[in-house]
């Protein structure tokens, strides 16, 4: 079904113009815009991943960043109530529930406000998010600089088009 | 030979800024950094076509290789034309500089380094421009070329990622990267740079690059060993690219002359072709040549050693019989001598080092920090002090610039007062430059750590204030930053720290220390602790340090060091003479006063719970008001920097304890570890990330700087110099910087004469020996009261070249954070005509933001 639906938005996108491909992307992506601009609850990593995924989809000229990566992610809360694996291969992303103990980044983060500090430009308080300990890469950070390079970029697409 | 003409001073006083150098000094003020991508994509393409990423170990010849490449497909640029202003608009640069050639393609580029910590920008790649603090200008072209080609290339193959993947060899102890990765315990510079060291340049400017190519081909023939000959031939690859690279400067310059149409342009080309065919490449026989070697070599530097406190060393010792030899025969005139160096203090100038947003959010405004070294005594203990160090300090202060960082040492007795005097009125007129250090202290701890009085007589500074055997120690001086009152944390909480938890034993414990019975057991378990901690640093950077010998060997600097030509070792390898590293303590007088706290609350009558002091540092204080009090009021809780036995006994037991600790250990290249007390803007970073302290501080406040006394805390400027000079400084071999602020007093000549005549004073009369102490080793200034920080935060126009000494280095006052801007307003300021100190009134800082001034 994912994959069904993965690739529906991909004949979208190439049927789209840029622009219009955006203004799609955004569509999709309104609670994450929602939660960008207002305050973080615990969905935000979810709401993230599906917007990435929306976008790498839609927005070629977002998918060539994933060109050629290969790369296993695993972002959890300190609690364990939120657990995700991000799974980038050959320009594509799979996001799985199970923790992979193997992956090159492990982020463990105490909160939602910590992981939108962590990742994002916009309301970016990285002293703060040190300060309170609330972020922890296990791991290749290089890693995790590019996945925040993806984070911020799908911010700058989808607020920008607003 | 003829060494200070007489009336020197004043003659240069007389020298003021050309109109070329006015030009491009204003250009270089609005400029905004530009990030450069030549650098990285030369080298990630070298190491793609020739499967460097591929090869488990990567030798000084494949390195060599990927240089030369680099070098001789550089685009040669003669002079800049236009660069970016900070409001991204593009403007023209209507003026050119005496030397060519530059650092990256940019006018002011931001070096990248993806071998190291560039791809730490990667996230930033859309937000440089537009961030608060510090922000560079990337073109779309640059960002596509680092964010495609250039970062994934190196995504697993960074320094700190091949030094954490790094096996670890039987018996040793795996290296504590997770430790690092906290943030506030210690930091290890390794994954971003070694460099902090000076290059030997004398050989390229007295024999030039072909002698030496010539000597390393002869090496390589009779070498012992295999690797010894390809290290040579290494040698020969590396020095060969320079030579290609000034040649193509000298072609682009010549080319350059068929299209100008100023006769005066075309005659500046034709002299720049015409030496840039001659330097480096053969010997220098004129000042200008020797500068252009200089500047030569030491850019090309960069391509390997990143930007990083890469000094230049005594370069008034080096250049002086070309200057001499010139105006002897009226080949060179004053003005022109200073217009000259003013036109390399802006080469050397024209990159900045590439940091993240959080690294400007806890220790932003650092430039690149490559201290130039000037006075002193020469290798024999003779007066050095020429009249090339007079144009410099000339040059320096007519320039205020941040880069380079000049650092002048006096030698008491040796040196003249005439010379003393006029290095402080160069502070008075720069505000905060240049450094002053003490050579009959800092001579005597080289030598106590094993340099020969030759060499010890023979040092530079490195970086902020570390003084190094110039060319031929390879110090790293900046390898470790420990925060020592986390040791003191640690202490406190039985091993744990309460930035990452109460719950998570950091250390192994030492004991709670509410069971403690004497002060003597609170000694023990913080010097247990400090051990531990000071072992897991070490780790860090020795596993740091072999990863270089395998992955990072430096050909580039080796070629040009001496020690490695006669050794057949590269620099990693400990090929140099010298090979200690250096670790800079940070928050040395909040612990020694911590320390003085806990002995005169819990361990003196009446006392205080231990308990008690605990749960008052948990509350922040809040509700412990009495206690509080009691560890602020003076004279029952004494302050470091007043002369009290209890306060100094701490600071020099604590100065004694990390030199014995650090002492012990070696690193890979064969060399020790020495102790120094600089903190550049770390005091305020690590301050943030610490709570309170039983000296009172509270939770997010800066530490005091350097080795500087806690601010507010010593009213006497007479017992803050005694303090700090009696501190042993043979036990502090890595450097120290004492930071002091002056009140500017007196507006008629007379009293600024009076006030010049105290500063000379106060300098010499901490500089002094008394008894068996050497003296006080370092000084250095803000000649600026608060009130002209805070007012200068209102005007924009004032901000904008203001010079402030921060804790090492000079930094514009608009690049520091509120915080660190913060931490100079309310440091102690003194009234040179008393020694009595001065109150500060209300505290403003700058929003980041909005770029205004707030309580």
């Amino acid at each position: 079904m994912i994959r069904l639906k993965q690739w529906a938005l991909r004949v979208l996108g190439f049927l789209f113009s840029e622009w219009l491909a955006h203004r799609f992307a955004r569509l999709l992506s309104w609670r994450l815009v929602n939660h960008l601009r207002g305050d973080a609850t615990s969905t935000l990593l979810l709401l993230l991943l599906g917007a990435m995924d929306t976008a790498f989809c839609l927005l070629e000229s977002y998918r060539v960043n994933i060109s050629g990566l290969k790369a296993v992610y695993t972002f959890r809360t300190d609690d364990g109530a939120v657990s995700r694996t991000v799974r980038f291969s050959d320009g594509d992303m799979i996001i799985e529930h199970e923790q992979d103990p193997h992956a090159d980044a492990i982020v463990d983060f105490k909160s939602a406000t910590a992981l939108r500090s962590f990742l994002f430009s916009k309301n970016q308080d990285v002293l703060d998010s040190l300060l309170r300990d609330e972020v922890h890469v296990h791991g290749n950070l290089n890693y995790v600089y590019r996945f925040a390079f993806l984070a911020r970029d799908l911010e700058r697409r989808i607020l920008q088009v607003a | 030979m003829r060494q200070i003409t007489p009336d020197i001073s004043s003659a240069l006083d007389r020298v003021q800024l050309s109109e070329r150098v006015l030009k491009l000094r204003a250009a270089y003020f609005r400029a905004i950094p530009e990030v450069c991508d030549e650098r990285p994509g030369l080298i990630t393409e070298y190491h793609q076509q020739h499967r460097l990423f591929q090869q488990d170990r990567i030798t000084p010849r494949d390195k060599a290789r990927a240089y030369r490449h680099v070098l001789e497909r550089r685009e040669p640029i003669v002079w800049h034309d236009a660069a970016y202003a900070r409001n991204g608009e593009r403007f023209p640069i209507d003026a050119q500089s005496l030397f060519i050639g530059s650092t990256t393609r940019r006018f002011k580029g931001v070096l990248l380094y993806p071998e190291m910590m560039a791809l730490a920008l990667w996230p930033e790649l859309y937000s440089l421009p537009s961030r608060k603090q510090n922000p560079y200008y990337i073109d779309e072209r640059t960002r596509d070329a680092l964010n495609a080609r250039i970062f994934p290339a190196w995504m697993d193959h960074s320094l700190l990622e091949l030094a954490r993947k790094r096996l670890v060899a039987p018996g040793e102890a795996k290296p504590d990267f997770e430790l690092l990765g906290r943030l506030v315990f210690f930091l290890a510079s390794k994954p971003n740079c070694v460099s902090h060291t000076i290059p030997d340049f004398s050989q390229p400017v007295h024999r030039g690059l072909r002698t030496m190519i010539a000597e390393a081909n002869q090496h390589s023939k009779t070498a012992a060993t295999p690797e010894q000959a390809e290290f040579y031939l290494a040698m020969v690859e590396v020095l060969e690219g320079i030579v290609s690279y000034s040649h193509h400067l000298a072609d682009c310059a010549a080319q350059m002359v068929f299209r100008e149409h100023d006769p005066i342009k075309r005659a500046e080309l034709l002299t720049l072709a015409e030496l840039h065919r001659r330097v480096p490449e053969r010997p220098a026989r004129t000042f200008r040549e020797g500068l252009t070697t200089v500047w030569l070599c030491w850019s090309a530097l960069h391509l390997e050693n990143a930007n990083v406190g890469l000094s230049l060393g005594r370069l008034d010792q080096l250049l002086y019989p070309l200057y001499r030899a010139d105006m002897d025969a009226g080949r060179l005139s004053l003005s022109e001598a200073v217009e000259l160096l003013c036109c390399l203090w802006l080469k050397i100038g024209d990159h900045v080092p590439s940091v993240p947003e959080s690294g400007e959010q806890l220790f932003g405004g650092t430039g690149s920090n490559q201290a130039i070294t000037i006075g002193g005594v020469d290798r024999l203990g003779r007066d050095a002090v020429n009249d090339l160090t007079y144009v410099m300090l000339r040059a320096t202060e007519l320039m205020l610039l941040r880069d380079p960082n000049l650092n002048a040492r006096y030698f008491p007795g040796i040196n003249s007062p005439e010379y003393l005097a006029r290095l402080c009125l160069a502070n008075v007129r720069s505000r905060a430059t240049p450094a002053l250090h003490n050579d009959a202290a800092v001579i005597s701890a080289l030598v106590s750590k094993g340099d020969t009085l030759e060499d010890a007589r023979d040092y530079g500074v490195v970086g902020c204030v570390e003084p190094c055997s110039a060319g031929r120690h390879y110090g790293h001086t900046g390898a470790l930053l420990l925060n020592l009152p986390s040791v003191l944390e640690l202490t406190l909480f039985n091993g744990c720290h309460r930035h990452t938890g109460l719950d998570r034993l950091i250390t192994e414990a030492t004991g709670d220390p509410r069971q403690f019975a004497t002060m003597e057991d609170f000694r023990l378990a913080f010097a247990e602790q400090l051990r531990q901690l000071a072992e897991r640093a070490v780790g860090v950077n020795n596993a740091m340090g072999k990863t270089y010998q395998e992955f990072y060997p430096s050909p580039l600097l080796s070629a040009l060091f001496e020690g490695p030509m006669q050794s057949g070792r590269d620099v990693s390898q400990g090929g140099a003479q010298g090979n200690s590293s250096g670790v800079a303590i940070i928050g040395l007088a909040d612990v020694a006063d911590s320390l003085t706290a806990i002995e005169r609350v819990v361990f003196a009558e009446p006392r205080v719970d231990f308990g008690e002091l605990l749960n008052a540092l948990e509350a922040d204080f809040a509700g412990h008001d009495a206690l509080l009090a009691r560890i602020e009021n003076a004279t029952l809780t004494p302050s470091f920097g007043n002369e009290n036995e209890v306060a100094e006994g701490n600071a020099h037991w604590l100065v004694a304890l990390l030199d014995r600790t650090f002492s012990a250990h070696v690193n890979p290249r064969g060399g020790t570890y020495r102790v120094g007390y600089w903190t550049m803007t770390n005091h305020a970073g690590f301050g943030m990330l610490l709570k309170s302290m039983p000296n009172g501080r509270k939770a997010r406040q800066s530490f005091a700087s350097g080795i500087t006394p806690r601010s507010g805390k010593t009213p006497e400027l007479l017992r803050t110099l005694n303090s700090v000079a009696a501190l042993p400084s043979t036990m502090i071999a890595n450097g120290m910087a004492l930071n002091i602020k002056f009140m500017p007093e007196g507006s008629d000549s007379a009293s600024q004469q009076q006030m010049l005549e105290f500063f000379r004073a106060a300098v010499e009369g901490y500089f002094t020996p008394q008894g068996a102490d050497a003296g006080g080793m370092e000084i250095q200034f803000n000649v600026t009261g608060s009130d002209d920080l805070q007012r200068a935060l209102l005007d924009p126009k004032e901000l904008e070249t203001l010079l402030v000494r921060v804790s090492g280095y000079t930094a514009y006052f608009k690049d520091l954070t509120p915080e660190m801007q913060q931490e100079i307003i309310t440091r102690t300021q003194y009234r040179l005509s008393s020694g009595q100190s001065a109150p500060i009134t209300s505290v403003r800082v700058r929003d980041p933001i909005t770029s205004e001034a707030a309580e």
